[in-house]
């Protein structure tokens, strides 16, 4: 999209319109940010304060330091499995709707209820779902005389536990966005292939599915992005067991931070974080300028 | 010209079990949630078939009678504010951003999105402090400003999709008419980019109203959201689930039918947008 | 992108806040004081105005949750907000706020107190940091088994006084409906951490070589071996589906419910399970003193204290908030008014209204507690600084052990190995 040309004083209306957003953004979101930087370089712990030393200790120390490595591995694993289950499941429900349950009115709103509920009652309520004595589910099969395998004692289980959790709880974004997306996809398109001789099936994956891709990547992306910094789930669900099994690295920021009192460690490696998510958005920033460019 | 063979229905059968099962999947823990705020504290987690009449309104009776309902008063009062904040702040930055010719509009947005990946364990301290030399803890104000660092963001990035969507000609008309650009903006390109409008309102105040760690950090007994308050029904020797339940149907239900009211208006302009 | 000015202005302003301090407050008495949520701190809330009549002196009470109190707590005193004059104060956080230079010593406070030889010893000694006392016990629980008379009667067991005998009578009466034992097993130094050091004292096992003097981590003796390889049987064998995530709550509710038939715990969660508002099996549990072993016998200790902040906009104030909470007439009245057998002045035990009240739970509940109480020793959970760190580490390795995710042998080394690093730093 090209721009409207401008004057000299429409210019200064243009900088005008920009100086209060700018400004507020600067002020409220990257000072705090800055703060975290300058943290990182420091040695300053909650207890000891901070002795005036400053270089790049921290994440020298980080390179060595295996628990932070284990849980990059912990991280992947769930950002990994909840995007490609968030993904999966919020485009087969937004399909569904545009294309299967078209009359389903009432189903929209309904799908979109667990996008409200706060994340910390989110985490409760999957908490007391994944205890087998408190669970209904539990109780459900019981009665017929299957026991439902505890999920929070084994890494596989609690990983899996928290992307359940992620996924319901946060689905309905990506299948709002994918919706959107559909309905400017004109179904003819597949009828138009269908009556080609293939079947119905083969030509959403065949036309509509690759029309979806630029919006599902940058769906994935965004998502991917929310999935690094992972905290109430594990914080209520798993107290980052069975062990240290689901210490995710956001997660292991705060016990570095809040339990070691390492506040200047715990920035560092928020710090990573941060610059791997900085990564991670600038492709989204550059596939959604192609976008809105092409 | 449809098929209807059996195959086609066979199929289509297979399609509407699924939907069925990601319907129970999404309003189970609901219905799960439902039960628990109505079931007293002897028979909190027995399966309901077995006691179906064990119900009680305790424990909406005590969370009406605590400190809860202020709290959501109080996440109302930051929430919404934040959100007409962040649209008074972001939309004329978005418009500009979008409208006006210059290089460096990839930074500019690519900037955008970094603001919402910091993780916020690593600048709770910064914050917490900076908070404190300005004298913004527990105050309204603060969680104001705090939300809107959130919120802005957020609206300044999808007003800027919505924006490129409306043609440049419209704004070179209204220019031409001799309006000025702050004219052009409000008469002629808001009303046009409406659905961008309500679902960046709406979509802003839900990323405050669910905000757990600014609350906790900036906030004290005055101005307590909340998803904060959620917490305080963990205590230190026990949980109490089912004020816990109610809680967060209470904090739930009125986000509710603001989602659906302006579902049209997200899936429009969201549309829009992803279309380009 | 910013200017080098900007970012040294952005340090200055983050590292000199922390010696600023407050200053700018109004000067009005007026204590604010923030606790954490339990029974007798909802009770001290409500009692406010008895104080704010007897001295004029407004207070500002916040109870919140645990995990709230947690962060908060932490962020007002490394910003030395001076937003809180009193606050709730864990035995186990003494000696690391101290360090920090985060209270004010009550020495002076506590011996200005009529009848300070009433609290009980062991509660005030977890408040002393070299000379000096900094904060008042107001609330101790200890460790006691709670199990089902029924259950045990219909197997013909007596209850378990050693944990030997506890995994016999676990056997005896674990079925597919009720299992045997539930105990917390979630990560964490008040979650695992507070009941594992019962079993592990209890065969002799010790954290260091000789505390405080010789902080030699000893973690993977032989004994606590054995402590362990117990810990894990009980639970392994005998606990119900899940239980090596179970925290408290978790415990509660299978002893509420019915699907466990033995815990030890503290006080303040066997005596939920004995409450017939939310118990359903409140008639038919009992509570004892825990199981001892070749050892001793070493009931859990938890014990939380009132403090003044080293920032309080009037500590005279404050410390007289403190003087009242902590005061034998206001400790009877919530012992009165709230689920509150945690007091921590020997008197009021032998208060008749008292007596009557906890009796209602079971006839010797009292003094069963205290029997408890004074076999407890004052460092059950270490007192050190770095104990936060130290019950991570060792919580950790022990439920991986329990999770079967590491041998107990290996857990134990490797927790041992990381007390030595911490201490070390």
């Amino acid at each position: 999209m090209t721009s409207v040309r401008a004057s000299a004083a429409m210019d200064r209306s243009y900088k005008l319109m920009l100086l209060p957003a700018s400004l507020a953004v600067g002020i409220f979101a990257v000072a705090p940010l800055v703060g975290m930087f300058v943290l990182s370089f420091t040695d300053f712990h909650l207890i000891r304060g901070w002795s005036g030393k400053i270089g790049l200790q921290n994440f020298l120390r980080l390179a060595g330091d295996a628990r932070f490595l284990s849980s990059i591995y912990v991280m992947a694993a769930l950002s990994f499995f909840g995007v490609v289950a968030q993904v999966v499941i919020g485009t087969a429900i937004a399909v569904g709707l545009d294309r299967i349950v078209k009359s389903w009115r009432f189903a929209r709103g309904i799908f979109v209820i667990p996008f409200a509920v706060p994340h910390i009652a989110v985490a409760l309520i999957w908490l007391s779902l994944f205890t087998p004595t408190l669970s209904p589910i539990t109780a459900f099969f019981a009665t017929f005389g299957i026991e439902v395998p505890a999920m929070l004692t084994s890494q596989t289980g609690a990983i899996a536990a928290i992307v359940i959790a992620d996924t319901w709880a946060t689905t309905p974004f990506v299948m709002l966005i994918v919706l959107a997306a559909l309905q400017g996809i004109s179904p003819d398109l597949d009828e138009a292939a269908a009556m080609d001789g293939a079947t119905r099936i083969r030509s959403f994956f065949l036309i509509t599915l690759p029309l979806l891709y630029p919006t599902l990547l940058m769906v994935a992306l965004f998502r991917f992005i929310e999935t690094l910094k992972h905290f109430p789930l594990i914080f209520v669900m798993t107290s980052g067991g069975p062990g240290r099994a689901t210490q995710a690295t956001n997660y292991y920021a705060y016990v570095q931070t809040f339990q070691s009192s390492n506040v200047a460690y715990g920035a560092a490696i928020a710090v990573f974080l941060f610059i791997f998510a900085g990564i991670i958005s600038f492709y989204i920033a550059r596939s959604n300028a192609r976008l809105s460019d092409a | 010209m449809r098929d209807q063979s059996i195959s086609f229905r066979v199929k289509r059968g297979i399609g509407i079990a699924m939907m069925l099962a990601l319907l129970a999947f999404s309003l189970l823990p609901i219905l799960w949630t439902l039960i628990l705020a109505l079931r007293p504290a002897t028979h909190l987690f027995e399966p309901i078939w077995s006691s179906p009449t064990a119900l009680t309104l305790d424990n909406i009776a005590s969370i009406a009678r605590s400190d809860f309902p202020r709290a959501l008063l109080n996440s109302f009062i930051t929430a919404g504010a934040s959100t007409l904040l962040a649209l008074l702040l972001g939309v004329p930055g978005a418009f500009a951003l979008s409208k006006r010719r210059f290089s460096g509009k990839f930074m500019a947005s690519w900037l955008l999105l970094l603001l919402r990946m910091a993780p916020p364990v690593g600048f709770v301290i910064p914050l917490f402090l900076f908070y404190v030399q300005a004298g913004l803890i527990d105050t309204h104000i603060g969680l104001i400003f705090a939300y809107t660092s959130l919120t802005l963001p957020f609206v300044v990035w999808s007003m800027w999709t919505s924006f490129n969507q409306i043609p440049n000609e419209l704004v070179e008309a209204g220019l031409m008419d001799g309006a000025s650009l702050w004219q052009v903006l409000r008469l002629i390109v808001l009303p046009a980019a409406r659905p961008g409008l309500v679902a960046a309102g709406v979509l802003s105040f839900l990323l405050a109203w669910n905000d757990f760690f600014f609350a906790l950090v900036i906030t004290r007994s005055s101005t307590t959201t909340a998803p904060v308050a959620i917490m305080n029904f963990v205590s230190y020797a026990s949980v109490d689930w089912g004020a816990i339940a109610v809680a967060a149907i209470a904090l739930t239900l009125p986000t509710v039918p603001i989602i659906i009211i302006a579902n049209k208006y997200i899936v429009q302009s969201l549309g829009g947008a992803v279309k380009g | 992108m910013f200017t080098k000015r900007r970012t040294v202005l952005a340090a200055a302003l983050m590292l000199g806040t922390a010696l600023a301090g407050p200053g700018a407050f109004a000067q009005q008495t007026e204590v604010d004081v923030l606790l954490f949520s339990m029974p007798s701190t909802l009770g001290l809330q409500k009692l406010a105005p008895d104080f704010e009549a007897e001295t004029g002196i407004k207070t500002n009470i916040e109870v919140v949750g645990q995990d709230v109190f947690e962060s908060r707590i932490t962020l007002s005193f490394t910003g030395g907000t001076g937003d809180i004059d009193v606050v709730h104060t864990p035995a186990i956080q003494v000696q690391r706020w101290v360090e920090a230079g985060w209270l004010a010593p009550l020495t002076q406070t506590l011996s200005g107190m009529p009848d300070r030889d009433d609290i009980i010893p062991a509660t005030l000694d977890s408040f002393k940091v070299g000379d000096d006392h900094w904060g008042i016990p107001f609330f101790a629980e200890t460790g006691l088994l709670a199990y089902r008379k029924d259950l045990l009667e219909a197997a013909g067991k007596q209850p378990p006084t050693t944990w030997e005998e506890m995994l016999d009578v676990a056997a005896a009466i674990h079925s597919p409906d009720t299992a045997g034992v539930v105990m917390r097993a979630a990560p964490g130094q008040g979650f695992n951490m507070f009941v594992f050091p019962m079993i592990m004292r209890a065969y002799g096992g010790e954290f260091f070589a000789d505390y405080p003097d010789d902080l030699t981590p000893t973690f993977n003796s032989p004994e606590t071996l054995s402590a362990l390889d117990v810990y894990i049987k009980l639970l392994g064998e005998y606990g119900p589906n899940g239980v090596s995530s179970f925290n408290f709550p978790e415990v509660v509710a299978a002893m509420q419910a019915g699907q466990a038939a033995m815990t030890v715990d503290g006080t303040s969660i066997v005596s939920q399970a004995v409450d017939p508002q939310k118990s359903r099996f409140a008639d038919q549990i009992e509570l004892a003193l825990p199981p001892a072993g070749p050892a001793e016998r070493a009931p859990a200790l938890a014990v939380h204290g009132l403090g003044v902040s080293a920032s309080a906009k009037d500590p005279e104030a404050a410390a007289k908030f403190v003087a009242w909470a902590t005061s034998k007439e206001t400790m009877t009245k919530l012992a009165l008014n709230e689920a509150y057998p945690d007091f921590t002045r020997a008197s009021i035990a032998e208060d008749p209204a008292v007596k009557e009240k906890y009796a209602g739970i079971q006839a010797d509940f009292l003094d069963l507690r205290i029997a408890a109480l004074q076999e407890a020793r004052s460092d059950y959970r270490p007192l050190l600084p770095t104990w936060p760190e130290l019950g991570a580490a060792m919580g950790e390795n022990v439920n991986a052990a329990l999770n079967g995710m590491m041998e107990p042998q290996e857990a134990l080394d490797a927790a041992n190995e990381e007390m030595g690093y911490i201490l070390g730093q």
